[in-house]
C-alpha cells in the first residue's frame, strides 16, 4: 500500500491529497489534513479523484485514421505522421497555418514544453488553451490596471474578510473548498454580498442578495462606485498615493445613480446604496468573481469595474482584502504563467519584446521566436471554419462540447486538412481526429501545478500509466525530437522546471527541491525567497492601480419575441467540464447522469412544463432535448444549463460572440425559446 | 505485564511483519497520519486517531467485488497472512464492534470477512492523544493494547493471539502505572459524549423541528466527506465496468449525503432535499441505530467534525442542537436561554 502526495486534477482551488494505491491499483484517497487549502477535507470530486484512472475507457495505444476509422498504430508511426503532417501544412501554407491548444488540466512543464515546441520548433505563435474561454478577460482586465493578472490575494484571506463580495461565482459548487471557507466566515461574522440572479448556496447565507439581469454587471458595480463617491466613502489616501486616472472614473460613474443602474440591473436602487455603504465601509472587504463576471462579450470591462472599486475603497495589499478571480481548471493559472498564450512567453513576457524573444531564443537554441502574437483558441475555431487554418494539434482539450455553438466547433475541426489530439479517453474531439495520441493522466506523471492563489504545487506519480500511454511532457519532447530539435531532452520535469525557472522572473526561485510539502507562491523571484500570499503589497505590479473607467454595454444577444428566455450556461457540482472523468466516475455520474436545464415555476406553469419532463430549448445556433427542473433558482425570463452533456449540449445553443480585446465566448447570456418537448 | 520503549515499537512491528500483513499508524511526508506499512514511513502511533478510519484496513475506500471472464469467476484472494492493525482508540474499537455485527448480521458479508477473519486488532491508549493527552484505555475488546505511559509503552494483552504475540517481551516491574491510567481514564468526562447522547434523547423526543435540519442541510456542500470519514458508516455503491475480456465489479464507499444515494428510477426521491438527508446522517445514528441496535451508533471519534469543510460534523450539530431546543420546559426554537 502506498500514499502518494499529489494535487486534485479537477478545479483551482488546489486542494492536495494522497492518493492510495495497492498492487499498482489506485483503491482510494486521503485528505492532506495540513495543507493549507483542503485542510483535512475534500469536495466531492476530490474524494473521487481516483475513480476514473483505471477505467476500462482509457486509451492505451496510439490512434491512426484508416480507411475513415481510428485503428491502433504504433508510436513510431504515430508520432511521424503528425510531425510529418504538420511540417507539410506549413510548407504549403505558412507557418501560421496551424494551430497548438495546450490543456489547463496538464502540468506546468507540459505546458511550457508545449509552448516551446509550437514556438521554438514549429515557429509560431498559434497557441492557446481554454483560459481563453474562461479567464482571458481577467488576464487582460487585471494587467491593465494592476499590472498581474492573477487572483490578488490568498485563499486564507477569506478568514479575515469583513465583507466578501461574491459576484459570478457559484463558489460552493464550482470552488467548493473555497465556497465552504467563505461560508464559515459568514458564520462567524463576516457579511457576505452574493451578486448573481441564480439563488445558489452563497446567496441563501448572504446579508444582501443582488439579483441583477444577466450582463449587468458594470451597471451594478457603476452605481455602487457613484453611491461610494457620492457618499464620499472612497478611500482618498488610497487613491491619492497609490493609483491614477481617478478623476476619469469619477467623471464616468457619475451619473450612474441608483436609479439608472437599477433601471438596467432590474434591482431596487436601495439594495445598490446598501451594498455600495456594506463595502466601503468595511475595514476589510474582498471581492470573489468567476465565470460570470468573464464570460461575457464586455469581460474584460466587469473586471475592470471590478478592479476599480477595490481601489476606490483601498481594499488592495492587505490581508482580508483584493480581487480574487477564481480559476477554474487545476492548472489553468499554470497553463497561462507557462506562456500557453499567443502573446506571451513564459511569465507574461510579451512576444512583442525582442530583447524577451532574444533570451527565449538563446535559451533553447533556435536561430528567432514569431515576433507576431498568435491566434487566440477561439479566432483558430473561427479561421478553421474559414479554411484559413489547416492543422491543429490539441492537448487535453475538448471544444466540441466546451466552445461556443457546438455546430461551428465541429464545422471548424472538420475543417482542417489535420487534426491531432492528445487525451487519456476518446472524447468527442478526439473521435474527429486523424491521430490520437493516448496520455497518462494526473495520477501516472510528475509535475507541478499552480492554483487560483498562485501556489505551484507538485503532482506526483501513484500507479503507471494503462499500455502504452504516456506522459504528456515526453510526447511532446519525442515529437521535437521527430521534428529535428535536439533541445527537448530531460531527464524529468524537475530539470524543465528548473529551466522555466531560468527564463520566468515570477517562477525565478522555484524548483522540486523547494516545493514540498505545500508548494511556493509566486511571484518568487529567487532561491532564497518564501513566495507571496498577497500581491500589490505597498506598490502595485506596474507601479500605481490604474482606472479603467467603462460605460455599460448590454450582452450581444438579447430575448426576443421569437427567443424570448436568457440562457446562461455553467458547471454543476458534481461534474467536470466536458465530462470526460466525471462521467466515468460511478458516484458522480450517478448524482447528475443527464443534461437538464433550470426553468422558473412561473416560466413553467406557463409552459405546460412539468418537473422532469423533456423540453426542447431551441437558440438560434441550434436545438436541443433535454429534461427540466423546476427550481426557484433562477428567476423568471432566464434559463440555465450546464454544458457538461455531449447529449443535450448547451453549447450547441450559446452564441460564438467574442470579446473584443480578449476574445472571451459570452457563454453567459444568448436569447433561446423553450417548449415541451413533443 | 510486559512493556516496551519507544525505540523498541518499530522493531517489534517490523519482526511481526513475517507472520502478519502489518498496517500501523504512519506519518506521511506532510504531517499527516495515516494506516500504512512499516516500510511506508517513520511509526506515529502518538497523536490521537488517525484522521482516516482504521475500519478502511478491512473495508477499504473501493475493492474488487469479483471478476468474471469467459467462463470462470473469481473473488479477489484473502490476505496472505492475517492481517494485524494497530493505533484503534477505544473509541475505534467500538467502532469496529459495531460493524463487526453489521457485516456478519443475517447476509455475511464475505468480502469484509475475507480481511477481517483471523485479524490481529492492537488498540493504543494512554498518553498518546494529540499533544500526549490521556485516551483512556479500552481494557478490551482488542487482541492487545499499547497503553503509553511517560517514556513507553505498557503492553496488555487481552486475547490468546495477543498474548501469543507479546510472549517474548521483557516484563514490567508492577508499579501500579497501569492501573493509575485506568482511574484516570475513568474520572476523564468527555463532553461530546455527553453532548451526544443529549441530542440523541432530543431527537427521539421529537424535540427537533423540521426547520433546523433545513438551516443545518444549507450549510452542507456534500462533499460526503463525513460519511466516508466514519467507522460507523457502511453504505457502498457498486460499479460494473467491461474490459475486453473481463467484466470487474467492484465497490466503494457511498454517502448518504448524495441525492443518488436514494433516488428511485422514476427520479422520485425520497430523501431528495438537503434537510432531509442532513437529518437522516444524524438521526440514523442518534435515533435510528438506538432502536435497531439498542446503542447510539456515533462512538464520538470526532472525525465527521474534522472533514466537515463547513463546519456541521455530529459534534457541532449537536452543540448546535442542545443549544437550541434542549433547555429544560423550553419551547422548540427558542435558543438557550
Ligand atoms: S475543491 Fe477543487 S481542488 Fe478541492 S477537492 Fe474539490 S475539486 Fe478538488
Ligand atoms: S463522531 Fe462522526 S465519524 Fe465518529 S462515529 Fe460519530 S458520526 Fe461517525
Ligand atoms: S462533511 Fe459536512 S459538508 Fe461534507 S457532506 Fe458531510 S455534512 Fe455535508
Amino acid at each position: 500500500m502506498n500514499h502518494t502526495l499529489t494535487v486534485c486534477p479537477y478545479c483551482g482551488t488546489g486542494c492536495m491529497f494522497y492518493l492510495v494505491s495497492d498492487g499498482g491499483r489506485l483503491v482510494g484517497v486521503e485528505p492532506s489534513v495540513t495543507h493549507p487549502v483542503s485542510r483535512a477535507g475534500l469536495c466531492v470530486k476530490g474524494w473521487n479523484a481516483f475513480a476514473f484512472v483505471h477505467h476500462p475507457d482509457r486509451l492505451t495505444t496510439p490512434l491512426i485514421r484508416r480507411d475513415g476509422e481510428l485503428r491502433p498504430a504504433s508510436w513510431d508511426e504515430a508520432l511521424g505522421l503528425v510531425v510529418e503532417r504538420l511540417r507539410d501544412i506549413q510548407g504549403k501554407h505558412g507557418a501560421n497555418s496551424i494551430m497548438f491548444a495546450s490543456s489547463a488540466k496538464a502540468t506546468n512543464e507540459e505546458n511550457y514544453l508545449l509552448m516551446k515546441l509550437a514556438r521554438g520548433v514549429f515557429g509560431t505563435n498559434n497557441i492557446d488553451h481554454c483560459a481563453r474561454l474562461c479567464h482571458s478577460s481577467t488576464v487582460v482586465g487585471l494587467a491593465e490596471t494592476f499590472g498581474s493578472g492573477a487572483m490578488t490575494n490568498s485563499i486564507d484571506c477569506i478568514d479575515q474578510a469583513k465583507v466578501i463580495l461574491v459576484i459570478g461565482s457559484n463558489t460552493t459548487e464550482q470552488h467548493p473548498l473555497i465556497g465552504s471557507r467563505i461560508l464559515k466566515a459568514a458564520r462567524s461574522g463576516a457579511r457576505l454580498i452574493v451578486a448573481d440572479n441564480r439563488r445558489i448556496r452563497l446567496a441563501r447565507h448572504a446579508d444582501l442578495h443582488l439579483r441583477h439581469r444577466n450582463g449587468s454587471d458594470v451597471a451594478l458595480l457603476n452605481g455602487m462606485m457613484q453611491v461610494i463617491i457620492a457618499e464620499g466613502l472612497e478611500d482618498r489616501e488610497f487613491i491619492d498615493s497609490r493609483c491614477e486616472n481617478y478623476p476619469a472614473l469619477a467623471a464616468a460613474v457619475a451619473d450612474w445613480t441608483p436609479e439608472r443602474a437599477a433601471a438596467v440591473t432590474g434591482l431596487d436602487p436601495e439594495d445598490i446604496v446598501a451594498a455600495a455603504r456594506l463595502f466601503a465601509t468595511a475595514k476589510t472587504a474582498m471581492i470573489v468573481y468567476s465565470m460570470g463576471i468573464t464570460q461575457h462579450s464586455h469581460g474584460v470591462d466587469n473586471v475592470r469595474c471590478c478592479a476599480a472599486l477595490a481601489m476606490l475603497t483601498g481594499n488592495l495589499g492587505r490581508p482580508g482584502t483584493g480581487v480574487n478571480p477564481l480559476r477554474g481548471q487545476n492548472n489553468v493559472q499554470g497553463g497561462c504563467d507557462m506562456g500557453a498564450l499567443p502573446d506571451v512567453l513564459t511569465g507574461y513576457q510579451k512576444v512583442a519584446d525582442p530583447a524577451v524573444r532574444e533570451k527565449f531564443a538563446r535559451a533553447w537554441g533556435v536561430d528567432g521566436l514569431p515576433e507576431q502574437p498568435g491566434l487566440p483558441l477561439t479566432r483558430a475555431m473561427d479561421a478553421a471554419a474559414e479554411g484559413l487554418l489547416k492543422g491543429m494539434f490539441i492537448l487535453g482539450e475538448n471544444p466540441i462540447l466546451s466552445d461556443p455553438d457546438q455546430g461551428h466547433a465541429r464545422r471548424a475541426l472538420e475543417s482542417l486538412d489535420f487534426l491531432a489530439v492528445q487525451d487519456i479517453f476518446l472524447t468527442e474531439t478526439a473521435q474527429l481526429a486523424h491521430v490520437v495520441l493516448p496520455a497518462a493522466c494526473f495520477a501516472e506523471k510528475e509535475g507541478t501545478f499552480t492554483n487560483t492563489e498562485r501556489r505551484v504545487q507538485r503532482v506526483r506519480k501513484a500507479v503507471e500509466p494503462p499500455g502504452e500511454a504516456r506522459a504528456d511532457w515526453e510526447i511532446i519532447c519525442a515529437l521535437a525530437e521527430r521534428a529535428g530539435y535536439g533541445g527537448m531532452r530531460y531527464p524529468d520535469p524537475s530539470a524543465v522546471m528548473d529551466e522555466i525557472a531560468s527564463l520566468t522572473p515570477i517562477y525565478g526561485g522555484i524548483g522540486y527541491d523547494r516545493l514540498d510539502p505545500h508548494g511556493l507562491q509566486w511571484p518568487c523571484p529567487d532561491r532564497g525567497h518564501p513566495g507571496t500570499p498577497i500581491l500589490h503589497v505597498g506598490r502595485f505590479t506596474r507601479g500605481q492601480g490604474r482606472f479603467s473607467p467603462v460605460d455599460y454595454r448590454p450582452p450581444s444577444e438579447l430575448p426576443d419575441d421569437d427567443y424570448p428566455f436568457v440562457l446562461t450556461t455553467g458547471r454543476t457540482y458534481f461534474h467536470w467540464h466536458t465530462g470526460t472523468m466525471t462521467r466515468r466516475t460511478h458516484l458522480l455520474d450517478r448524482e447528475e447522469r443527464r443534461s437538464f436545464v433550470e426553468i422558473n415555476p412561473d416560466d413553467a406553469a406557463r409552459l405546460g412544463v412539468r418537473e422532469r419532463d423533456q423540453v426542447v430549448v431551441t437558440s438560434r445556433r441550434g436545438e436541443v432535448r433535454t429534461q427540466a427542473r423546476v427550481t426557484e433558482m433562477v428567476v423568471p425570463g432566464v434559463v440555465f444549463m450546464p454544458f457538461h452533456f455531449a447529449e443535450g449540449a448547451a453549447n450547441a445553443l450559446t452564441n460564438n460572440v467574442l470579446d473584443p480585446e480578449s476574445s472571451i465566448p459570452e457563454f453567459k447570456v444568448c436569447a433561446v425559446r423553450v417548449r415541451r418537448a413533443p | 505485564m510486559k512493556y516496551l520503549s519507544p525505540e523498541q515499537l518499530a522493531p517489534f512491528f517490523a519482526s511481526l511483519e513475517a507472520t502478519h500483513e502489518v498496517r500501523l499508524p504512519i506519518l506521511l511526508p506532510d504531517g499527516t497520519r495515516t494506516l500504512g506499512h512499516p516500510s511506508d514511513g517513520p511509526l506515529a502511533l502518538q497523536g490521537g486517531p488517525l484522521p482516516g478510519k482504521p475500519t478502511a484496513a478491512f473495508f477499504p475506500h473501493e475493492g474488487g467485488v469479483f471478476t468474471a471472464a469467459a467462463e470462470t469467476v473469481s473473488t479477489p484472494p484473502a490476505p496472505e497472512k492475517p492481517l494485524l492493525v494497530a493505533g484503534f482508540t477505544p473509541r475505534d474499537l467500538a467502532c469496529l464492534r459495531f460493524i463487526d455485527r453489521f457485516f456478519a448480521d443475517g447476509w455475511r458479508d464475505d468480502i469484509y470477512f475475507r480481511r477481517r477473519q483471523g485479524a490481529v486488532i492492537v488498540g493504543a491508549s494512554g498518553y498518546c492523544g494529540p499533544g500526549g493527552s490521556l485516551i483512556p484505555c479500552a481494557d478490551g475488546e482488542c487482541d492487545l493494547e499499547l497503553v503509553a505511559d511517560c517514556a513507553r509503552w505498557l503492553v496488555v494483552p487481552y486475547t490468546n493471539a495477543g498474548e501469543a504475540i507479546v510472549g517474548g517481551l521483557p516484563d514490567a516491574a508492577p508499579d501500579g502505572a497501569l492501573e493509575r491510567i485506568r482511574e484516570e481514564s475513568a474520572a476523564l468526562a468527555d463532553v461530546n459524549e455527553v453532548l451526544i447522547l443529549r441530542a440523541s434523547e432530543l431527537i427521539r423526543a421529537d424535540r427537533v423541528p423540521d426547520t433546523f435540519w433545513a438551516e443545518i442541510g444549507d450549510r452542507c456542500i456534500a462533499c460526503t466527506g463525513c460519511n466516508l470519514a466514519c467507522p460507523t458508516c457502511t453504505c457502498f455503491g457498486v460499479q460494473d465496468w467491461r474490459y475486453a475480456e473481463r467484466v470487474e465489479r467492484s465497490r466503494m464507499w457511498d454517502s448518504c449525503q448524495l441525492d443518488g444515494f436514494m433516488r428511485e428510477a422514476s427520479g422520485h426521491n425520497p430523501l431528495g432535499t438537503e434537510a432531509l438527508r442532513t437529518r437522516r446522517r444524524i438521526h440514523h445514528k442518534l435515533a435510528a441505530d438506538p432502536e435497531r441496535w439498542g446503542k447510539i451508533s456515533c462512538f464520538v471519534c470526532g472525525r465527521c467534525d474534522t472533514v466537515c469543510p463547513t463546519g456541521i460534523g455530529i459534534f457541532a450539530v449537536a452543540r448546535e442542537l442542545v443549544e437550541r431546543f434542549g433547555s429544560v420546559g423550553g419551547k422548540a426554537g427558542s435558543p438557550c436561554p
